[in-house]
């Protein structure tokens, strides 16, 4: 038998449970919002029973251990799956803005809804390239009208506009790529400098006998963070730390940071990434940095080459017919446009201020001589070897088809990681997430029970009255 | 399976951002009435786009051309036409000078012919703008010059232009000139206007040696001579003419055509880039139902959550 005295130790022991259960349970009900937060329950076992005369008896229930749920394969899903959605929404990002600066957008009508208007213009480099090959035939048709010729002048200057600003746009964006690769390394650094910290509280926490449940919380929370920045590689230690490798560097080792993230010039101005201390060049498999250097360096660089080349072929091109021409005042071998590529490219100064100067005829002293004028109207229809042998304005389509893909691919990627991720989201909530119809009900019967525990010692408290009474 | 308080709220609110976005979407091509603004929406259909875009730009500008040459042909028409009034004129004035003339009568008739033939002169210096029309390529300068005497006679006419002509793109790969040569005594390329030594023409030099016949009373080379030259330049002139009506027909011809082929690309356009408005607006009316509806049960989820929490003790 337990004696009097050991069930009223019963009854306390059985009161710390239940309270414990409690305060677990207040604890979840409070984090019940918290993203990052994985639900805690007390882990009660049966407390070491006695010997009786007539067997073990048992002496009630004690708390083992505050768990955690939490489903480590789904975590890893879940930061696999965020180095995905980091680098294609980095990607989509990229190409939205450069979408933006390249300005090529329909518009059917400017009057407002209409599926059957009759005019169509572009705002882009399309539209201006051909106005400039219409504004080539106006001179062709009318060599001496200043007014057809002042229009050529202005629909050139136009067009070099247009490369220059589309050039320069494009160029700010890889600047600015750079600088956020930059910035993502940094935040990839505090991150790993944080998840080192936290592994070594954890280390001391466990070691002391401990929970450390909070603190894995907030560096389950920075692991997905850094995963969104990088893809990243985690294994996990007997003394509850984790070590992080990327691109196959290790760079936290238990509670050392081992290693930190750098950017470097490879001599062309693109940063690259490598490791801080080995210099060693990393190329990650996933993640916004990943995703932002691609961009730059892949579908962003494409675009800027393909504009520089139609450029160079186009400046290269008109220059080469327009040179054997003559204008009005028998001037001769001068060039149209200046410059030689999309950042460059602009209309010779002259003729700016002097469209009499423009070369339009095959010979001397024959104003009404159109040759030069017409082989450069006719140049807009022929292919180029240089691009692919496509005319100008085909080629420049198919470089705004290819961009488009590449956008619509990043789009579609960004849609499916959405899906993938919502759907692991739910999966684990669906383990780790609070549930508050769940921690009401458990909150009523810790309650309860503790009520019951607390009748047990009340009880026991009367039969110890009615003992000692017995002596009067 | 067991559904956790947050998992709820972040399914409502992911499923109403779609529901949100595809209303955006298709309130914009309502809007606009393009399914196509911007390469992400349809990067083949907007690769498409722009080279219609391009061609109809191209017919644009052929249709421009056609216009400006049509002009041009008019008033090289019509000057054709006063030419050959002149020429008329002066071939009358050639078959009366026979014996029965009196000398006052040649004189007076001889003036006629000079006048004649400064307005044939200015004629020939019809511009187009700023461009002379019968000039060839050297279209700068006037074409003709009329020299004179003492007495105002004309003594000479020279030409000043060449016989090369513009040619102008009214079609792709298809160029036309409608210009025509003040002269051409080169023995190829366009006819001459006025003269050719191919045809026997040269109405300039044929009017002076009537003017200076009639000046002298050689009433015998008037019409031995001058009569049958007039002739050969009526015939030369009336080739113009027929010309420059078949001239104007085939830029009428091209002027249709090129009329079709707009419209053609402007409808081709519109079938690639343009939205249906019908299936958009019905689209947008679901999207906005369900959207309506998300809104209602989600409501009515939360509030039966309070109730069940209301209704723990």
């Amino acid at each position: 038998m337990l004696g009097l005295f050991n069930t009223l130790n019963l009854g306390a022991r059985a009161l710390t449970a239940q309270q414990l259960g409690v305060e677990v349970t207040g604890q979840n009900l409070a984090n019940a919002n918290n993203p990052a937060y994985a639900r805690q329950r007390v882990q009660l076992q049966t407390s070491t029973p006695t010997p009786t005369g007539i067997g073990m008896e048992g002496t009630g229930v004690e708390a083992v251990s505050i768990q955690q749920v939490r489903d480590q394969l789904l975590d890893g899903q879940i930061r696999s799956e965020s180095s995905v959605g980091g680098y294609w929404n980095s990607q989509q990002n990229t190409l939205e803005n450069a979408q933006t600066q390249l300005g090529e957008f329909l518009n059917l009508s400017s009057s407002g809804a209409s599926s059957t208007s009759s005019s169509a213009t572009t705002q882009g480099l399309s539209g201006q390239l051909n106005n400039l090959f219409s504004a080539f035939q106006g001179v062709a048709t009318s060599p001496t009208d200043p007014t057809a010729r002042q229009s050529l002048v202005n629909a050139a200057q136009s067009l070099a506009s247009g490369f220059n600003q589309a050039s320069q746009n494009l160029s700010m964006l890889s600047s600015q790529l750079n600088t956020s690769v930059s910035n993502d390394v940094s935040s990839a650094n505090q991150l790993l400098s944080n998840i080192a910290t936290l592994n070594g509280q954890i280390a001391k926490a466990t070691a002391s006998g401990g929970n450390a449940n909070d603190l894995m919380d907030s560096r389950e929370q920075d692991l997905e963070n850094l995963a969104q920045l990088a893809n990243i590689q985690t294994a996990a230690n007997s003394n509850g730390t984790v070590s992080v490798s990327i691109g196959g560097q290790q760079l936290v080792s238990g509670s050392a940071l081992s290693d930190t993230l750098a950017t470097y010039d490879p001599g062309n101005g693109q940063l690259q990434v490598q490791t801080a201390t080995s210099a060693t060049p990393l190329t990650l498999s996933g993640g916004s940095i990943q995703g932002a250097i691609d961009a730059r360096d892949g579908t962003l660089a494409t675009l800027r080459s393909n504009l520089d080349t139609m450029a160079s072929t186009l400046i290269t091109q008109v220059n080469g017919i327009y040179q054997n021409g003559y204008d009005l005042n028998g001037g001769h071998g001068a060039n149209f446009f200046t410059g030689a590529d999309a950042a460059t490219i602009g209309v010779n100064p002259a003729l700016q201020n002097d469209p009499s100067q423009v070369q339009a005829a095959g010979v001397a002293n024959a104003a009404g001589d159109n040759t030069v004028a017409l082989q450069l109207a006719q140049l807009g229809q022929q292919s180029q070897a240089a691009l692919n042998n496509q005319t100008f304005s085909g080629a420049y389509a198919l470089d705004v088809a290819d961009f488009g893909n590449a956008l619509s691919n990043a789009n579609d990627q960004v849609n499916n990681y959405n899906s993938v991720n919502t759907m692991l989201l739910n999966h684990r909530d669906s383990v780790s997430g609070v549930s508050l119809e769940e921690e009401t009900t458990n909150l009523i019967t810790f309650q309860k029970a503790y009520e019951a525990s607390a009748k047990i010692i009340s009880t026991v408290n009367e039969m110890l009255s009615t003992v000692i009474n017995m002596k009067s | 399976m067991r559904i956790a308080g947050t998992s709820f709220t972040d399914s409502m609110v992911s499923q109403l951002n779609l529901l949100s976005a595809r209303q955006y979407q298709l309130q914009n091509q309502a809007t606009t009435g393009q399914s196509i603004t911007a390469p992400e929406d349809n990067p083949a259909g907007m690769a498409q786009a722009l080279n219609l875009q391009a061609e109809d730009s191209a017919v644009t500008q052929y249709a421009q051309n056609i216009s400006t040459l049509q002009t041009r042909a008019t008033i090289s028409g019509n000057a054709m036409i006063s030419l050959q009034t002149i020429e008329e004129r002066a071939g009358e004035i050639a078959t009366a000078a026979d014996g029965t003339i009196t000398p006052a009568e040649l004189q007076a008739d001889a003036n006629q012919i000079t006048q004649l033939i400064k307005q044939a002169a200015q004629l020939m210096n019809s511009k187009d703008g700023s461009q002379y029309i019968f000039g060839g390529t050297n279209s700068g300068q006037s074409p003709f010059t009329v020299s004179t005497d003492a007495d105002g006679n004309v003594t000479a006419v020279g030409y000043q232009g060449n016989t090369s002509l513009a040619q102008s793109e009214i079609a792709e790969n298809t160029t036309l000139a409608v210009d025509v040569p003040g002269a051409n005594d080169t023995g190829s390329g366009a006819r001459g206007l006025v003269s050719d030594s191919r045809y026997g023409a040269d109405l300039f030099n044929h009017l002076i040696s009537l003017q200076n016949n009639l000046l002298s009373g050689n009433t015998s080379a008037i019409t031995s001579t001058d009569a049958p030259n007039l002739s050969k330049d009526d015939d030369n002139i009336i080739w113009q003419v027929a010309n420059n009506g078949a001239t104007q027909t085939r830029l009428q011809a091209a002027a249709a055509f090129a009329s079709t082929r707009q419209s053609g690309l402007q409808q081709s356009l519109s079938n690639v880039a343009g939205a249906d408005l019908a299936q958009t607006l019905t689209h947008l009316n679901q999207a906005q139902s369900a959207y309506q509806i998300a809104l209602q049960t989600s409501s009515q989820i939360m509030q039966l959550q309070q109730s069940v929490l209301n209704s723990l003790p």
